[in-house]
């Protein structure tokens, strides 16, 4: 069906739907040869149909009044026919107006240009759809299977052209494929709807990438932890492990001299995650900084096994710490005892 | 005024002229209409008047196969037309006379 028939099928559609309080027999009888005319009309004139004959809906008046069938026998949905016609005139007028500045004739002229724009998007979302109901953690904007981003490519190209050729075909006679065409481009107008409100709210607390690593939000500020001693002497390479042994991991090295921390720790870890507290032990909030000649203690410190004493107590420095709460002593440190 | 008000007294007549020339069909008509200069005559109405006129018993229809496109309804006047052409007719022109002669009194006075 071409352009120009579809108008004529929407047109004789309104001219009908205004005649709807007629009897089916008359109303067959006033627009009987009106395809017909409409096809010449259009043929012969430039311009749409509705610009050369006016509305449809005074259309069907000029030939219901032209007739003498008046109003006929009116059904009780007849006001509520009369209401909508009016309606959709006043939505044609306004489509008109609109259209004017956007420098169309109708703003369903301009939307009608976009239509191609929409079908690589449909292939787009469809994509999408595929990649939403396959994965297994979170996505991206770019489709991908299996973490495959070459056959996620793919893909979205195939289902892009796929949608084109949809769009391009021309709409079969059966109702029933156009209600389901319909039923999909709604589910997935609805799935990018969703999808665009998701990307806005990730926006908002994409902190950063060691955000999922922290116990909890609330210890998101925390970057290091510093571990003091009864002494009031900072601890280095402190461990921290929960009731499970599983290693409590706060903050991140992000000193300047990481690097020397790095390579500082005998145990060579690439991760320097994996090496103890503090991470940056120039940035103890209180008191002086450790010596560091302190060798690293083991590094399984498993819980409930103790540390060799010399490990486990720095050594002490000359200057007194000027930790107020807890004055550090030059009493020698409590010595532990093993627990089995 | 503007002649369309002027038209939908005298549209039926204009149609029963046209159709007492040869037969139409319903495009056929309406050209033919606007050629004789009723340039603003409406589609609709033209369909319209034809229908009223062959439900009132005035026109016969027939159809003939059209080569390319569907088949075109045809009308023609019957005996009842022609009757009704010739009663207002000759109204029309009695009317016609009637203005005519109020507007050359009028306008000389004006």
């Amino acid at each position: 069906m071409t352009v120009t028939e579809q108008e004529i099928a929407g047109y004789v559609a309104r001219v009908r739907g205004a005649l709807n309080d007629l009897p089916p027999s008359i109303r067959d009888e006033l627009t009987e040869d009106l395809p017909e005319h409409l096809a010449v009309v259009a043929v012969e004139s430039g311009g749409t149909l509705v610009e050369r004959l006016g509305e449809p809906e005074a259309y069907a008046v000029e030939l219901r009044i032209a007739a003498g069938v008046g109003a006929g026998r009116r059904p009780v949905t007849g006001e509520l026919t009369a209401f909508v016609n009016r309606v959709h005139a006043r939505l044609n007028t306004l489509d008109r107006q609109l259209g004017r500045p956007l420098g169309y004739p109708t703003v369903r002229a301009f939307l009608h240009l976009l239509i191609p724009g929409w079908w690589i998007l449909r292939g787009y979302l469809a994509a999408m759809l595929l990649t939403f109901l396959s994965a297994d953690d979170g996505f991206g904007l770019l489709p991908r299977f299996d973490d495959n981003l070459q056959l996620g490519l793919m893909v979205l190209v195939a289902l892009v052209v796929a949608s084109v050729m949809l769009g391009r075909r021309e709409p079969g006679p059966r109702t029933w494929p156009r209600h389901l065409l319909l039923l999909g481009n709604l589910l997935l107008v609805g799935f990018g709807l969703v999808g665009l409100v998701q990307l806005e709210n990730r926006h908002g607390n994409d902190d950063g990438y060691y955000a999922p690593i922290s116990v909890d939000s609330r210890y998101d500020h925390i970057r290091d932890v510093f571990v003091y001693d009864t002494e009031g002497q900072l601890v280095d390479y402190a461990r921290l492990f929960d009731q499970n042994g599983d290693p409590i991991r706060l903050g991140y090295p992000d000193c300047d001299d990481v690097r020397d921390v790095i390579s500082r720790d005998e145990v060579g870890s690439a991760n320097p995650l994996l090496r103890g507290y503090p991470y940056c032990p120039e940035a103890a909030p209180f008191g002086p900084r450790p010596t560091t000649d302190a060798s690293p203690p083991d590094l399984p410190a498993p819980p409930g096994t103790v540390q060799p004493e010399s490990a486990a107590t720095p050594t002490v420095p000359e200057t007194s710490p000027t930790v107020p709460e807890a004055p550090p002593t030059s009493a020698p440190a409590p010595s532990v005892t093993p627990t089995g | 005024m503007d002649t369309t008000q002027l038209l939908k007294g005298v549209l039926d007549l204009a149609v029963l002229a046209v159709l007492r020339e040869e037969d139409g069909y319903g495009y056929d008509i309406l050209r033919r209409l606007r050629d004789a200069g009723l340039a603003e005559v409406g589609d609709a109405s033209v369909y319209g008047t034809l229908r009223r006129l062959f439900a009132a018993g005035l026109l016969t229809t027939y159809v003939v196969p059209s080569e390319s496109g569907p088949h075109r309804k045809y009308y023609s006047l019957n005996a009842a037309g022609r009757d009704q052409f010739a009663r207002s007719g000759k109204l029309w022109r009695s009317f016609a006379t009637t203005m005519d002669t109020l507007l050359d009194d009028r306008g000389r006075a004006a």
